[in-house]
C-alpha cells in the first residue's frame, strides 16, 4: 500500500505522466534501492555517465543514463524506434542486440522520448534483457539503458521510476546543460 | 596590504573581463583579416545560409547558395522581391563582378526551422556534359529540406524550372553530383534504413527522369539488419569514372569513419542491400576518434611531396583532407578540427597531420556561437588544388591553408567578417535559463575558378566574397595584387 502511495506521489509531484508500456506492468511488491557503481565503459565520443546497479525487486540489474549534447533533430526529437536503436547506448553492453516489440512514447519529467526492449547477447554468451530509453531537450539527448538477467518490466519499471526522483533529475537537468 | 590585495584582484579581474570583451564582435566594427580581403558582399536575405556552388554559365558567373531553414523569431523571412515571407530555400546571385554581387532569386524551401527545413545542399551541372541532357541547359540538384531531392533547369538562373524530385526521404544533406557522367551520391534517409543518412545513387544523366542504381551504407544500417547502428553519412565525393573512387564520410562531431570505395564496384555489384554487397566494394576505412566526425572528405590524389622529392619511392602521396564539424556553441565539445589522412596505401589509411585555429588567438570559446571546422572548399579547380584549401571556422571565420605540403599544413590567410544587424544571436543553457552572444558563423566555403573565395553564414549575416592578398597570393601562384 505504501509502494502504492508513494509511486501516486511521485507521479504528482513530478508531473510523471504516461510512459508506455510501464503503465501495464503490474505494481511492484517489493521496494529497489539503485546503489551507484562506477561507469563501467571505456570512453567514447560522449562524457560518461552514471551507473547505478539494482538492489531489491530488480536485484542484479544495472542502469547506465547519460547525457548526450549535441543532437540534430531540435525539433522532431526522438522520432522514432531506429532512433533509440542508435542512440541508447545498447550497443556498449552488447553490440547484438535485437529489438524485441516496437516501442513506446515515454515521459520522464519534462522530457519526452521512446523506449523500447531489446534482447541482449552478452560476450560471454547469456542472454539479458535491456530497456532502452531516449529523451530529448531540444537539441539534446538524455539516453538511459536499464538491463539484466530478471524481468524486462519490472527493471523497466523501477529504472523510470529512479529517473523520476529529484536527484536524478536535478542531475540530468545540470547534465543537459554542460554543468 | 588587504586593500592593496583587494586592488590587485579588481584589476585582474578587470584586465580579464576587458580581454573577452575586447573579443566580443559589435555591429560596425571591421572585419579581421590578414592576408584576405573582402570583394562584395550579399546579405542574401538574411537566410541561414549553408552550400555555395559557384558555377561559371555562359559569360556569366552564378552563385547557387542553400538555406537552412529560419529561425524561431523569423520562420520565413520577407523576400524583398516579391513582397512575401518565403521559406528558406536557395538564392541564386549574379556574381560576376564580386563587387556588386545582384541577387537574382530566391527559390523557397522547405518550411520549417534551423535544421527541420530550407533546401541546405546545392549542386549544378552543364546540359552539355549529361549523356541525355539538353547541351543548352544548366541543371541544379538540390534538396528540399529533409523530405526530397529536387532537379531544376537554372538555364535562366533568374528563372528557373522544375523538372524532377525524388521524394518519401526522412532525411537528406551533402549529396555528390558528377557531372560528366550524371551519377548522382545523394545523401538520404530512406524510410527503411535504421539510420537517418545513408546513400542512395542516382543516374541523373537524364535529369529530368532520374533513375535509381541502388542504396548504399554501412552494414548494420540497413533494413532489417540487428545490433549496433554505425554511424550516419554526412557526404561523399566521387573522384568519377577515372579516379574510380568515392570517398564517403561519416559522422559529424562523434566517431568520424573515412570510408575508401571503389566507384565502379559500387555502381555495378549487386545492388540488394544485405551486408556482404555492402561490404563488395569498400577498399578500406579510417576509423577517426571517438572525439571528431567527417563532414568533409575531399581527395587530393596524385600530390608531389617537396620533402619526398629525392625519395626512391614514395614521392607522391594520396591525400584526403577530412573536417569535422562542430556542434555546440562556446565549445561545449571536443575541438573539431581539420586532418589530413594519406591513403596511398589505400587498405592501411594514416593520418598524418591535423589543423586547427589556435583558440586564444582570439578567444573564440567566450566570443558566442560555435568554434571549430565545419567544411571546406571542394572546387577542384586548377586555381587551388591540391595548394590552398579553405576552411570555414564558424566564429573563426575562414581560414586560408597552404597545403602543398600536406605533412605539415600551414596557416597562410584568415578572414572573420563583421557582424550586422542581421547576424542572429546563439545561445547556451544556463542555471535557470540560456545566455546568449552575437558572433559570425562562418558555415561553408567555396571557391570559383576565377579565384574568388565565397563564404556564407550560418548566423544570417549573408555572403562575403573574399580574395587573397600578400604572401597568400604567392602560395596559389596568383599574380601579385
Amino acid at each position: 500500500m505504501r509502494r502504492v502511495a508513494m509511486i501516486a506521489g511521485l507521479a504528482i509531484a513530478f508531473g510523471a505522466s504516461a510512459v508506455g508500456a510501464y503503465q501495464l506492468a503490474p505494481p511492484a511488491q517489493e521496494s529497489a534501492h539503485w546503489r551507484e557503481i562506477a561507469w563501467p565503459f571505456p570512453r567514447d565520443g560522449w562524457p560518461g555517465g552514471r551507473a547505478f546497479r539494482c538492489d531489491g525487486v530488480c536485484v542484479g540489474a544495472e542502469l547506465y543514463v547519460r547525457a548526450k549534447r549535441g543532437f540534430c533533430n531540435c525539433d522532431t526529437g526522438v522520432a522514432d524506434d531506429d532512433e533509440v536503436d542508435r542512440v541508447a547506448d545498447i550497443d556498449l553492453i552488447s553490440p547484438r542486440f535485437a529489438a524485441v516489440a516496437a516501442g513506446a512514447i515515454v515521459r520522464v519529467s519534462a522530457m519526452q522520448g521512446r523506449i523500447r526492449h531489446y534482447g541482449l547477447v552478452m560476450p560471454d554468451g547469456t542472454r539479458h534483457a535491456a530497456a532502452g530509453i531516449a529523451l530529448s531537450r531540444r537539441c539534446d539527448l538524455l539516453v538511459a539503458v536499464a538491463q539484466g538477467a530478471g524481468d524486462a518490466n519490472t527493471v523497466q519499471r523501477e529504472a523510470l521510476l529512479f529517473l523520476e526522483t529529484p536527484e536524478m533529475r536535478t542531475w540530468a537537468t545540470a547534465a543537459l546543460d554542460g554543468r | 596590504m588587504f586593500r592593496r590585495v583587494s586592488l590587485a584582484a579588481a584589476l585582474v579581474l578587470f584586465a580579464c573581463s576587458t580581454a573577452a570583451e575586447a573579443q566580443k564582435q559589435t555591429v560596425g566594427a571591421p572585419p579581421e583579416a590578414s592576408n584576405m580581403k573582402l570583394v562584395g558582399t550579399s546579405d542574401l536575405q538574411a537566410r541561414s545560409a549553408y552550400q555555395p556552388t559557384i558555377h561559371h554559365q555562359g559569360d556569366r558567373w552564378i552563385a547557387y547558395i542553400g538555406h537552412h531553414g529560419g529561425t524561431d523569431d523569423v520562420p520565413a523571412p520577407v523576400n524583398p522581391m516579391t513582397g512575401k515571407a518565403e521559406s528558406n530555400g536557395t538564392s541564386i546571385v549574379d556574381v560576376t563582378d564580386p563587387a556588386r554581387p545582384k541577387y537574382l532569386r530566391h527559390l523557397p524551401g522547405q518550411e520549417g526551422k534551423y535544421e527541420s527545413g530550407g533546401a541546405q545542399m546545392v549542386r549544378i551541372c552543364d546540359g552539355k556534359g549529361l549523356s541525355k541532357g539538353d547541351p543548352n541547359a544548366v541543371y541544379m540538384l538540390r534538396t528540399f529540406g529533409s523530405e526530397a531531392h529536387e532537379i531544376w533547369n537554372v538555364t535562366d538562373p533568374a528563372s528557373p524550372v522544375l523538372i524532377a524530385r525524388i521524394g518519401g526521404l526522412k532525411d537528406t544533406h551533402k549529396s555528390w553530383w558528377e557531372c560528366d557522367t550524371g551519377i548522382a551520391y545523394l545523401v538520404s534517409g530512406a524510410p527503411d534504413w535504421r539510420t537517418r543518412r545513408m546513400t542512395q545513387i542516382y543516374d541523373l544523366s537524364d535529369p529530368a527522369h532520374p533513375q535509381k542504381i541502388r542504396d548504399f551504407g554501412l552494414p548494420g544500417q540497413e533494413p532489417g539488419s540487428t545490433g549496433a547502428v554505425p554511424t550516419e553519412l554526412h557526404g561523399p565525393i566521387s573522384t568519377g569514372p577515372d579516379g574510380n573512387r568515392v570517398y564517403f564520410g561519416y559522422g559529424t562531431n562523434k566517431g568520424g569513419i573515412l570510408q575508401i570505395v571503389d566507384r565502379d564496384k559500387l555502381l555495378n555489384g549487386a545492388k540488394e542491400p544485405t551486408p556482404d554487397n555492402l561490404r563488395y566494394p569498400e577498399i578500406s576505412r579510417l576509423p577517426m576518434s571517438a572525439f571528431n566526425g567527417a563532414h568533409t572528405t575531399f581527395p587530393m590524389l596524385d600530390m608531389p611531396i617537396a620533402e619526398f622529392a629525392e625519395d626512391k619511392d614514395g614521392k607522391t602521396r594520396d591525400i584526403v583532407m577530412i573536417v569535422d564539424e562542430a556542434i555546440l556553441n562556446e565549445c561545449g565539445e571536443a575541438r573539431q578540427m581539420v586532418w589530413f589522412a594519406d591513403v596511398t596505401t589505400e587498405t592501411r589509411p594514416t593520418m598524418i597531420s591535423s589543423y586547427t585555429v589556435p583558440e586564444a588567438s582570439g578567444q573564440f570559446c567566450q566570443r558566442g556561437g560555435r568554434f571549430g571546422s565545419h567544411s571546406s572548399n571542394e572546387s577542384m579547380a586548377p586555381v587551388y588544388y591540391k595548394k590552398m584549401a579553405f576552411i570555414a571556422f564558424f566564429n573563426a571565420g575562414v581560414r586560408a591553408l597552404d597545403i602543398r605540403d600536406p605533412y605539415h599544413p600551414k596557416e597562410v590567410g584568415y578572414f572573420i567578417p563583421s557582424i550586422t544587424s542581421a547576424t542572429d544571436k546563439r545561445c547556451i543553457p544556463i542555471e535557470g535559463g540560456e545566455r546568449c552572444k552575437v558572433a559570425i558563423q562562418t558555415n561553408n566555403v567555396e571557391t570559383d575558378d576565377r579565384g574568388y573565395i565565397y563564404i556564407v553564414d550560418r548566423a544570417n549575416t549573408g555572403l562575403h566574397i573574399l580574395e587573397l592578398t600578400g604572401p597568400a597570393r604567392a602560395v596559389a601562384g596568383l599574380p601579385k595584387g
